[in-house]
């Protein structure tokens, strides 16, 4: 064998899954060539074989050099032999299957081999199963497609992990370009988290966007999204409404009030399912909050005649405006009462007193009163035909709501929740999710549960809400731990894994990882792949724009791949902004930067619509 | 809005809103921009102009807001 082209060297150290070469003196120039091709010897990262019998073990390369010399040969031959450190990852039969894990150990005296592109082409090349797609192509083997199980995707998750810059969008554009094929997978279900509203432009033939306050001008596909914060339970409730309580009593009592007014709604209009008997206060069952908020606010503020006869809240006290009607407030569109001061003097016969009761909750009350009156929170409060009346009766029930989000005809929904304020931006994806999870699990033996129609939760931007002081961070381990059995997966995307809680990436069976540069994110992924390869992860800093190394479940072998970016118009809206075009002004694609004199007298009040309609689109704009 | 396919080293497509006054211009990467207030006169002289990247270039870049749409 030794006059074999591939021949590289021989075992001369095997410890635990790291072996130890040294190389032939033939192969000394550098390059050798196999079939009339050309390769280079002892690039990191690349395969070698070790045939034993009727397998060939396969390994990678992980150090080249005087370091990958044994410490017992360093004193006897500082330069002397070329050393070589490789890494095993699997075999192969003869006949071509490949799988991860090794039967037996080489050792020392056999022989190392490189793997040629018709070695690589048997192991990597089986696209003839449909429940592989492809993503790109192997680095350096252009013939070869870059394909992955979708089976082991989406059931053992997957990250997406790189710099900013590195092609992340790219990546995740190519993979659900390749997932929502309707001829390869009709029933394919993918919701992507958006919160920059980056994929609507890329995705917008396959999906149905749901955005906060969605432009509804004519041509645009945008969808209202609503988050009924009836569905919400108790905890989410109080965190997007009233916040923390002062004391335990007072929220027991507001969580009596919000059960007793579920249990009213539920007497009056039954719902399937679900019994007074059955019912707890995290069911969820329209309620009208304005009227609870107004109840609760009389409770809290109001004074009333002390010397009247009858019940207190009878003798409301109000103030009056100047047309001598009361100001009692509107329980619809949640204007607040206005009540007279308490007073208590000798010659005055008319004596106004605080209501009897205990309850200190003015200050949620009045936060609450806030949002029901903002209509950035228009979404869960009035969220249109979910909206309870005052009796707790829907126009619609939560079925149709959940049909549109996860059943529809288009095989992807994009919810952008670029529109969400900001600092309930984590309750809200945790409830989101909570809601699918929860459905998607009890429904499970249904043919839209997730059993029988699995779904794909893509987190982008996912360091933002899966840190470890985040409220989303519970309900998105649970799905990673449990979603698998439910038909759950989740492809987490994040420029800094670092920030990522560790439960959460040590769940994830498949890694795209792409350039990155920063060594605390490279140790958590290094640390977090199953696999041991440190020799692949070191060269994450130098990976080229738009390459990954694809590791873990979904591929048979660790991958350096070049991903196939899907056609410019269906790529994500993540491009760097131009600050000086490196084509000149007349071929210039692109109309601003900093090279372009900008226009007299610029207009900032349509800057000022935008931010204030929270949407790019104003009304200047011509549609069709 | 309608637009109109041109060869140009850089634009796809022209439109024109004239009610508006609106000039909408589809860029060979994909990108669809309007510029807000162009005259008539000025989608005319794009039109006809032996580079429409020229004209662009030099008589509306820099000149008109636009929006990215």
């Amino acid at each position: 064998m030794h006059n074999k082209s591939t021949y590289l060297g021989i075992i001369q150290d095997v410890k635990g899954t790291t072996v130890s070469v040294t190389l032939a003196n033939e192969s000394l120039s550098g390059l050798t060539y196999v079939d009339g091709e050309g390769y280079r010897i002892g690039q990191i990262g690349s395969f070698v074989k070790i045939p034993i019998g009727y397998v060939d073990l396969f390994g990678i390369v992980t150090q080249v050099g005087a370091s990958a010399v044994p410490e017992n040969q360093v004193a006897t031959q500082p330069y002397g032999n070329r050393w070589m450190t490789i890494q095993l990852i699997g075999e192969g039969q003869r006949n071509g299957k490949f799988q991860r894990g090794i039967s037996q150990y080489p050792t020392i005296s056999d022989e190392i081999h490189l793997v040629s592109e018709s070695d690589l082409q048997r192991i990597y090349g089986q696209s003839d199963k449909p429940y592989f797609v492809k993503v790109g192509h192997i680095a350096g083997a252009e013939s070869i497609p870059a394909l992955i199980d979708i089976n082991k995707l989406i059931t053992r998750h997957s990250a997406i992990v790189g710099t900013t810059g590195s092609g992340k969008s790219t990546t995740v554009a190519s993979i659900l370009n390749a997932l929502s094929d309707r001829e390869k997978y009709p029933s394919a279900r993918i919701l992507v988290f958006d919160i920059h509203g980056e994929y609507a432009q890329a995705l917008k033939n396959k999906a149905n966007i749901f955005k906060v306050n969605a432009d509804k001008t004519e041509g645009s596909i945008e969808k209202d999204l609503f988050i009924p914060f009836w569905a919400l339970n108790f905890e989410e409730l109080c965190n997007v409404s009233l916040g923390a309580f002062g004391n335990e009593k007072d929220e027991n009592i507001v969580l009596e009030r919000i059960l007793l007014a579920k249990l009213e709604s539920i007497k009056s209009y039954p719902k399937d399912g679900i019994n007074v008997e059955t019912m707890n206060v995290d069911s969820p069952v329209a309620f009208n909050l304005n009227k609870l908020w107004y109840e609760l606010y009389i409770e809290c503020f109001a004074t009333y005649y002390s010397r009247n006869s009858g019940n207190p809240i009878d003798n409301l006290a109000y103030e009056r405006d100047g047309s001598g009607s009361e100001l009692k407030g509107n329980m619809e569109t949640a204007i607040s009462p206005i009540f007279r001061k308490p007073k208590n003097e000798k010659e005055d016969n008319e004596k106004i007193n605080y209501l009897p009761g205990n309850l200190n909750i003015g200050q949620q009350l009045l936060s609450l009163g806030a949002k029901l009156r903002i209509p950035r929170f228009n979404f869960l409060f009035k969220p249109g035909p979910w909206t309870p009346g005052p009796d707790g009766k829907t126009e619609e029930d939560l079925g149709s709501l959940i049909k549109e989000w996860i059943g529809s005809d288009k095989p992807i929904t994009i919810l952008d929740l670029s529109g969400v304020p900001i600092d309930i931006l984590n309750t809200i994806i945790g409830v989101l999710l909570r809601i699918i999870y929860e459905g998607l699990f009890w429904a499970r033996n249904l043919s839209q549960g997730g059993k029988n129609r699995p779904l794909l939760i893509l987190m982008e931007e996912a360091h933002n809400y899966l840190n470890t002081e985040s409220s989303a961070l519970s309900i998105v381990q649970k799905i990673v731990k449990e979603g698998r059995k439910y038909g759950m997966g989740a492809m987490i995307v994040s420029q800094r894994p670092s920030e990522i809680n560790s439960t959460i990436l040590s769940q994830c069976g498949t890694f795209f990882a792409l350039r990155l540069a920063n060594a605390t994110d490279r140790a958590h992924i290094t640390s977090a792949v199953t696999d041991n390869l440190e020799g692949l992860t070191s060269m994450l800093p130098i990976l080229r724009t738009g390459e990954a190394i694809i590791l873990g479940e979904a591929v048979k072998l660790p991958m350096r791949t070049l991903i196939e970016a899907p056609p410019k118009d269906k790529r994500p809206d993540s491009q760097d902004p131009i600050i000086y075009d490196e084509k000149d002004l007349e071929n210039s694609l692109y109309p601003g930067g900093w090279g372009i004199k900008m226009e007299e007298n610029p207009n900032y009040d349509e800057f000022v619509e935008a931010w204030r309609g929270q949407s790019p689109f104003i009304k200047r704009i011509i549609k069709e | 809005m309608k637009r109109q396919h041109v060869e140009s080293s850089n634009i796809a497509s022209i439109g024109y809103d004239e009610k508006s006054q609106t000039l909408e211009i589809e860029f060979l990467n994909g990108g669809v921009y309007q510029y807000f207030d162009v005259s008539v006169n000025i989608y005319n002289s794009l039109m006809l102009a032996a580079s429409h990247g020229q004209y662009l270039a030099q008589h509306i870049k820099g000149y008109y807001r636009y929006i990215k749409v």
